[in-house]
């Protein structure tokens, strides 16, 4: 082995110790290269060939790139990737805000701090399926408490799970719920990190709570605020669960995602050939949006105010 | 103290080879079942195989509700080749599917000189399902078929007869429901949500109305104007308040449910339906209930989907004789008659129909036969998940009220026409 760490000049036991930690980081490597680079790199295989399994008899051949040629024609895949969009766009930025709301009211001084601590961490501890079906009977027609509530305040009831625009919206109501926690454990630790000085010298200084909130808490906070906007937008490209246990995409196919179209194309119709090719594209989408995040956050975030 | 230890640790392994050798001696079948089809009498019944057959033990694995989410666990279980299921119970729509995919073992060999003699006791339409490219797939295990429930008690006060075609159906509905003033009280019910239940509420209609999915050479028949008709009659339901608003969020066994509290006054369901309304604890409506053939637009030309399991021996079991015995003591007479009584499962066996005890438990029976008998099947392909997912979908969201009949009719064509050709 040669390299430039390879010098002469390390010594024996300077040797032996970087071949120890090679050895220890290799189970790693391979834990990786088992669960991460293989399924990639067969799912990309797989995405060039025809592979379905409900003709078997037609083995597995290999046909470039005929998979993404009819994906870009697809109009289900375009109108999945359109709901997906809308779920990121509507869902991030709301489960951030709610995030912030539930982080700010955690941070204050109460006595006991674990019932709004505990309320925060439930939801991020359940599961995603579970979510779906509690808001799901939420926003049933007949059974649905939202509905019942509509009744109660002497409104008709609606059809939150059978019509475009409010099963979009149920789902979003609950897709905040759930990852607005999450959210709001990232900017919680970020809070925690400001030191009270800065607050009490606002305070001496006769500024409003709205201006320390806008000129200490909001600045200081960018970084968690951004971290939990790239976890939160990866997590949304993925949309799954929520409206599958909600509305399984329906009507029709109105609140169907990126994600859901892959499921039912490979699991369902057992098309794993094209259903590669469409998680291919999402895998490509996803780690655009992540770069460009990371681009960001590769600044300093606190150089800009200096 | 070491000693005594060490003396009930080698006990207690020579204990537990034992046991394990007495294990190795039995041999352990698995069935799959789906929670619609009866789990609990599927137990009873295994539980009197294990008692006449020693050495082997039944579990009862108990999947989804409907018949779409039992195949996509399914799908994931046999796609990877698993073999803990030896006995699958499949829907009448698969067996075309298992047998293209190679997921059911091929039974001729286990049936032998017999099967002829052995297939020629079922109904056809059931020994036809089963056999694909001359193999026997599965063996079935009950019947199905949809019918017409109807409250007997409310259409007896409100004078209204059984109705023998939908417009019938559709005036007397909104007769009691208007003279009854119940809010909670619906017309009438089919299935709705996006389930493969659903593909029979558009087939069913447009079967009536003498159309087809495929013509004569096998090719999409969608610009037919019976192809029209079952999105004119729901509708017209819909507009006369005759099915709820919420319609496209109902499924099979939601229909069953509001039936037998009370809710419903017809209900367009699968066999099992009646057991339940008669023996359920919570039924409201025991010795309330009539079952008719489904209407049709006129009286003569009525038509209905066939349903019904079959029992398919996985081709990942490692026990495929034990399997197969088991399978064929389920597909039975002795056995059909059991589960007609306790569940209200059709007979897939012609004699059973007539069975004195049999028509005690389900007097509806005796015109049942001729209903199964002129069934009608939902499209045979390997590709017919496909086929399923496209009518459902596309008819869920025109009962939602997201597209309309000429889109979905549209849709629909665009989408079969890349399955059918």
């Amino acid at each position: 082995m040669t390299g430039p760490f390879m010098t002469a000049k390390l010594s024996s036991l300077e040797r032996s110790e970087r071949r120890l930690g090679i050895a220890l980081l290799m189970p790693a490597f391979a834990l990786l290269g088992g669960v991460v680079l293989y399924p990639i790199a067969a799912l990309i295989r797989m995405s060039f060939s025809e592979n379905k399994l409900t003709e078997p008899w037609m083995a597995k051949p290999w046909i470039g790139f005929e998979n993404y040629w009819k994906a870009l024609g697809d109009h289900r895949l375009w109108e999945a990737s359109w709901h997906t969009a809308l779920y990121i766009i509507v869902t991030v930025p709301g489960a951030v805000a709610l995030g912030l709301g539930l982080a700010l009211l955690a941070n204050q001084p109460f006595k006991v701090k674990w019932p709004v601590r505990l309320g925060l961490l439930l939801p991020w501890a359940l599961p995603l399926v579970f979510a779906g079906l509690i808001f799901r009977w939420f926003f049933e027609y007949q059974q649905g408490l939202v509905n019942n509530l509509l009744i109660w305040i002497g409104l008709s009831p609606v059809n939150w799970l059978t019509q475009e625009g409010p099963a979009f919206f149920a789902i979003c109501v609950a897709i905040i719920w759930k990852t607005s926690s999450f959210a709001a454990l990232v900017l919680l630790a970020g809070l925690q990190t400001i030191p009270k000085s800065l607050y009490e010298a606002a305070e001496v200084d006769g500024a409003s709570k709205w201006n320390q909130f806008r000129e200490i808490t909001l600045p200081m906070l960018k970084p968690a605020i951004i971290v939990a906007l790239i976890f939160r937008t990866i997590t949304a490209i993925q949309t799954f669960d929520i409206p599958k246990a909600m509305t399984d995409g329906g009507p029709g196919n109105a609140t169907e995602t990126l994600a859901m179209y892959i499921h039912k194309t490979t699991i369902d119709s057992l098309d794993f050939g094209y259903g590669s090719t469409l998680a291919v594209l999402m895998f490509i989408v996803s780690a655009i949006l992540t770069s460009i995040y990371l681009r960001h956050t590769r600044r300093d975030p606190s150089a800009g105010r200096h | 103290m070491k000693k005594r230890t060490f003396l009930s640790i080698s006990l207690g392994l020579a204990l537990t080879a034992c046991a394990s050798s007495i294990a190795m001696a039995q041999t352990t079948l698995r069935i799959f079942t789906g929670g619609q089809q009866r789990p609990d009498v599927m137990r009873k019944i295994a539980d009197d195989y294990e008692k006449r057959t020693p050495g082997v033990k039944i579990e009862v694995e108990v999947g989804g509700a409907t018949s779409e989410q039992q195949q996509q666990y399914l799908n994931t279980v046999l796609a990877s080749k698993d073999s803990a299921l030896d006995v699958i119970l499949i829907d009448v729509i698969r067996p075309a599917q298992w047998a293209a995919a190679q997921w059911a073992e091929p039974l001729d060999g286990f049936l032998g000189a017999d099967k002829d003699k052995i297939m020629a006791r079922y109904l056809p339409a059931y020994r036809e399902a089963n056999i694909v490219g001359g193999k026997v797939i599965a063996l079935p295990y009950f019947a199905d078929a949809q019918f017409l429930y109807y409250r007997k008690d409310l259409l007896e006060k409100h004078g209204v007869q059984p109705p023998k075609t939908w417009a019938e159906l559709q005036a007397g509905a909104e007769k009691i429901m208007k003279a009854e003033g119940n809010a909670n009280l619906s017309g009438f019910q089919t299935a709705g949500a996006p389930i493969e239940g659903t593909v029979c509420t558009y087939l069913v209609p447009m079967w009536g109305a003498g159309g087809s999915l495929t013509n004569a050479q096998g090719g999409l028949n969608l610009g037919s104007p019976e192809a029209r008709r079952p999105f004119q009659l729901w509708a017209d339901m819909k507009a006369a308040n005759v099915t709820p608003p919420n319609l496209a969020e109902i499924p099979t066994d939601r229909i069953r449910q509001n039936f037998q509290a009370g809710n419903l006054v017809f209900a367009m369901n699968w066999g099992y339906v009646w057991q339940r309304t008669q023996n359920d604890a919570d039924s409201q409506i025991k010795d309330k209930v009539g079952v008719v053939p489904l209407p049709g637009f006129t009286a003569d030309k009525a038509a209905t989907c066939i349903g019904g399991w079959q029992l398919a021996v996985s081709a990942f079991s490692k026990n495929k004789k034990a399997a197969f015995d088991f399978a064929m003591y389920l597909s039975s007479p002795e056995v059909a008659k059991a589960q007609a009584i306790a569940a209200s499962h059709l007979p897939v066996f012609p004699e059973v129909y007539s069975d004195p005890d049999v028509l005690k438990a389900n007097p509806w029976f005796a015109q049942a036969l001729p209903v199964v008998q002129t069934a009608r099947s939902r499209p045979v392909s390997p590709a017919y998940p496909r086929v399923s997912e496209v009518i459902r979908t596309n008819m869920n969201a025109f009962l939602a009220g997201s597209k309309s009949a000429d889109a979905a009719l549209a849709d629909m064509t665009r989408d079969l026409g890349q399955v059918i050709r």
